[in-house]
């Protein structure tokens, strides 16, 4: 049984969508303690400053794996925009995890043509959330 | 008779004689007149109100742009229509094909004949379109009664108004709102006397 993933964008100045995301179970995961919820995103946001370093060494979107942590491993896709999209899991491959955040980045274009969307907010639609969890239990199971 | 088929063909080949824009940035030019609207108004209903004056204007120039091109075109569009079911069937497949690519059907012709409905199953303008969810804490504005659609109850009442059919429009269904397709409710309210007004009358 695989722990859950969390995906977290982040924005400028603060995140814009969060989710845990158990890829084994057919809802998204209240499962696990609030110890350890609390803890990985202590780890993926402390992953920050390093998205920043590695985003200087390659010209690409998806920065690969940024931290590791524990048995957790932190991978990043960075828009064209600097709008940083985080993954924090349990060693998954990394073309899985690529293909993951080229889907979630077509999803999210999509949502920033909305017109009611402004720009570098946080994101409540709900369409966006089910999409997002519906790529996660397809790339990363 | 082949009058819908007419109608059709005729709405196509005009169609494909007009000028085209990005459906794109069409969309996201509307969407970003409807959001400033949304700004500068608060209320939903006045930006309904005002999309609908919007939507008068371009009506009322959509109108004459109609009947020239398709005179031009020769499609014996010339000759009047007898009916409320005439008209009807030259808004939705030819106006709105001509202006805007899509093919929109007319039905729900009431009782009387003095009103029917368009629908759309594709609506261009609402492209990547997805109303907020309301928010019971912020002091925001409730999106729910905003009719994103509303240009094109002004453009058919601007545009009718021009032959003298004073119209009433509504949205009734809105796939925005999670319809299944977009409706669109014409009641004709009264047919107006061909005139230039008093001044012009002879003693």
């Amino acid at each position: 049984m695989s722990a859950p993933v969390l995906f977290v964008i982040v924005g400028k100045n603060e995140p814009l969508f969060e989710a845990e995301i158990d890829t084994h179970s057919s809802v998204g995961a209240p499962g696990q303690n609030d110890l350890s919820t609390r803890q990985n995103y202590f780890v993926l946001h402390s992953a920050l400053d390093l998205v920043e370093k590695s985003a200087w060494t390659t010209n690409s979107m998806y920065l690969r794996v940024v931290d590791k942590v524990n048995h957790q491993q932190v991978s990043t896709f960075l828009t064209a925009a600097n709008v940083k999209f985080m993954l924090l899991h349990g060693g998954k491959g990394e073309e899985v995890v690529k293909n993951f955040f080229n889907e979630v980045y077509g999803y999210y274009v999509k949502l920033s043509m909305n017109p009611f969307y402004k720009y570098d907010t946080p994101i409540t639609s709900k369409a966006f959330e089910a999409r997002v969890r519906a790529a996660a239990r397809a790339y990363l199971s | 008779m082949s009058s819908k088929s007419q109608a059709s063909q005729a709405g196509q080949a005009l169609w494909s004689k007009m000028p085209k824009a990005n459906a794109e940035l069409f969309a996201l030019t509307y969407g970003s007149l409807v959001t400033e609207l949304v700004r500068d108004y608060e209320d939903p209903i006045e930006v309904n109100a005002q999309l609908d004056r919007i939507g008068h204007s371009i009506g009322v120039r959509c109108v004459d742009e109609f009947l020239s091109k398709a005179d031009v075109a020769g499609m014996g569009m010339a000759t009047q229509c007898q009916n409320l079911r005439d008209t009807a069937e030259v808004v939705a497949k030819i106006g709105f094909k001509m202006f805007l690519g899509i093919q929109a059907e007319v039905g729900g012709f009431s009782q009387d004949q003095r009103s029917f409905s368009i629908y759309l199953h594709d609506n261009p303008l609402s492209t990547f379109v997805e109303l907020p969810p309301g928010d019971e804490s912020s002091g925001g504005d409730d999106l729910s009664r905003l009719k994103y659609s509303n240009l094109y109850c002004g453009v058919i009442r601007g545009a009718l108004e021009q032959v003298n059919l004073k119209v009433e429009c509504n949205i009734v269904r809105d796939t925005l709102k999670g319809d299944e397709m977009n409706e669109i409710r014409v009641e004709l309210k009264e047919v107006l006397a061909d005139g230039a007004g008093d001044d012009y009358k002879e003693e």
